[in-house]
């Protein structure tokens, strides 16, 4: 597998148990590996882990329970300078005398990722960070993600959410049974292929042209594509920013529907079929490739084959805001 | 009462010595190979008569430490060392081997990380050992009477005087003694205790 440096992150996607926790514990050096490691040219295989400079957070984070908040993020390097960048960065201040086990899941995330980037690694292991952060609070921890991508750290991120790899990452590497299956964009790699399970549709988008009184603000993804928001979930929200919607909230029409409260309707063709137990996958180029699941029974009703031609409903309030 | 303050004395002193003692090598045995072969020598005081030990030290040790209190520290020490031991290797096994290894790719050695993570998490545990190992020692009798006999005013802690006591008839000077051995042992166990709630209050804060 090969990492490239100008990706400033790379996402390793796959099913559990496709080796991607074994892989970056491989690099991090926790866990003896045959085969060869190499960074910048230096192989890394030889070295104890403290020598490496791997900055790892694993999944479950694991701050020091017995150290402050503090204490924790000095543990990585003593640079004051850093850690005054870093604390700002990821909004710290307000921690930093408490213990870690008063944090909720986001703030240990920063907390941990602060740590592990006291270091000055050459490389930094997200080990899923999203997992163990309550629903309401993803989006936001997503936007310090995307922060410290801009640090000029290069990451390697570990996820199992494609809207995830889309919003952060600029290369795609999918494992499966230990081998790399499949590499590339991670719109590319995610969403054109109905095989790969991918329920969520991820537009990065700007542009915004807000009409308060109306209630909607206009948007322009990044392939062109038209899309209405409501207005105050957006109001004060930086662009470009990333939104998403699931696969199955979107509503499908055989031909043009008339009055309808949904704001986004988009014509568009039937690329892609997929079957599974009474589940329909579709693929719908409008240009850009849009996933939609319905069901057989809605898909023998609008009589769907590759090449139809339908339009799709989509509610301004069922994109959630990534950020 | 210099009965009283030799035996406190002994037993700081063979406690200061068998707490690092054990849990250093608690620490070597954590991931070594070895380690059936490490556990199985360092409990061996456990299993043995106390007597057996004595005799093995009384083979071991020189003369001019025989019968002296270097000696009783010695007994008090090598029967309290697997309590330690056992103690100390439990609280390390029970520790979670994450927080070593993220110390470790946080840039701090195997042993700085082992300081610095593993054993303050494990703290509660080394504390019991602590306090096993000190009443272990005010306890200690079968080999201490071998390779220190039982000589009042030099080797004769409060085991060997109670003993002492109940021999020549003494009950009530007995009772006396046995009754300050129960608080000494209380008071460790509640101190312990105390101070385990009291860093509990201070994480929780």
């Amino acid at each position: 597998m090969q990492c490239r440096s100008d990706a400033k992150v790379t996402a390793l996607v796959g099913p559990s148990g496709s080796g991607k926790t074994s892989l970056i514990e491989s690099i991090a050096g926790l866990r003896s590996a045959s085969g060869r490691i190499v960074i910048d040219s230096i192989s890394l295989a030889e070295l104890p882990p403290e020598r490496r400079r791997i900055g790892y957070v694993p999944q479950d984070v694991v701050l020091f329970p017995h150290l402050s908040v503090r204490d924790n993020i000095f543990y990585g390097g003593r640079d004051r300078g850093r850690f005054d960048s870093l604390c700002h960065t990821l909004e710290l201040v307000p921690l930093l005398d408490r213990s870690p086990t008063t944090l909720s899941g986001g703030e240990r995330q920063r907390v941990a990722i602060a740590r592990a980037l006291m270091t000055d690694p050459r490389l930094l292991l997200l080990d899923e960070p999203l997992a163990s952060v309550d629903q309401p609070l993803r989006e936001r921890v997503l936007m310090y993600l995307r922060r410290v991508r801009d640090l000029d750290v290069p990451m390697i991120y570990v996820t199992h959410q494609q809207f995830e790899a889309v919003a952060l990452s600029s290369w795609c590497i999918v494992l499966r049974d230990g081998r790399v299956a499949a590499e590339g964009r991670p719109r590319e790699i995610l969403f054109a292929d109905p095989s790969s399970g991918a329920l969520e549709n991820v537009f990065e988008v700007s542009n915004p042209r807000h009409e308060p009184e109306k209630g909607i603000t206009r948007v322009v993804t990044s392939d062109g594509l038209e899309l209405v928001l409501p207005h105050d979930r957006v109001a004060d929200v930086g662009f470009p920013m990333i939104v998403r919607i699931s696969a199955e909230e979107i509503v499908l029409f055989g031909e043009r529907p008339g009055a309808i409260s949904s704001r986004n309707l988009i014509e568009g063709t039937v690329t892609a079929i997929r079957e599974t137990d009474g589940i329909v996958d579709l693929v719908v180029a409008a240009p850009s490739p849009i996933r939609v699941r319905i069901t057989r029974s809605a898909a023998d009703e609008l009589e769907l084959a590759n090449g139809s031609r339908v339009w799709l409903a989509m509610r301004s309030r069922a994109f959630r805001i990534v950020g | 009462m210099s009965v009283v303050g030799l035996t406190l004395r002994v037993a700081v002193i063979s406690t200061l010595i068998v707490a690092p003692l054990a849990t250093i090598v608690a620490a070597l045995s954590w991931r070594a190979r070895s380690r059936t072969i490490i556990d199985a020598i360092a409990s061996l005081p456990l299993v043995l008569p106390p007597t057996a030990v004595g005799f093995l030290l009384l083979q071991v040790l020189s003369r001019n430490i025989l019968f002296t209190a270097a000696a009783v520290v010695i007994a008090c020490a090598v029967m309290s060392f697997p309590l330690m031991f056992v103690a100390a290797r439990a609280a390390i096994d029970s520790s979670d081997v994450r927080y070593f290894d993220v110390a470790r790719t946080l840039g701090a050695s195997p042993l700085r990380a082992f300081s610095t993570v593993t054993l303050p998490l494990a703290w509660r545990g080394l504390l019991a050992g602590v306090i096993l190992a000190f009443c272990r020692s005010i306890g200690e009798f079968g080999a201490t009477i071998i390779v220190a006999g039982n000589i009042p005013g030099r080797t004769q802690t409060l085991a060997l005087a109670i003993y002492d006591r109940i021999n020549m008839g003494h009950d009530s000077e007995a009772l006396l003694l046995v009754m300050f051995v129960v608080i000494a042992a209380l008071t460790a166990i509640v101190a312990s205790e105390l101070l385990i709630r009291h860093q509990r209050r201070r994480a929780s804060r």
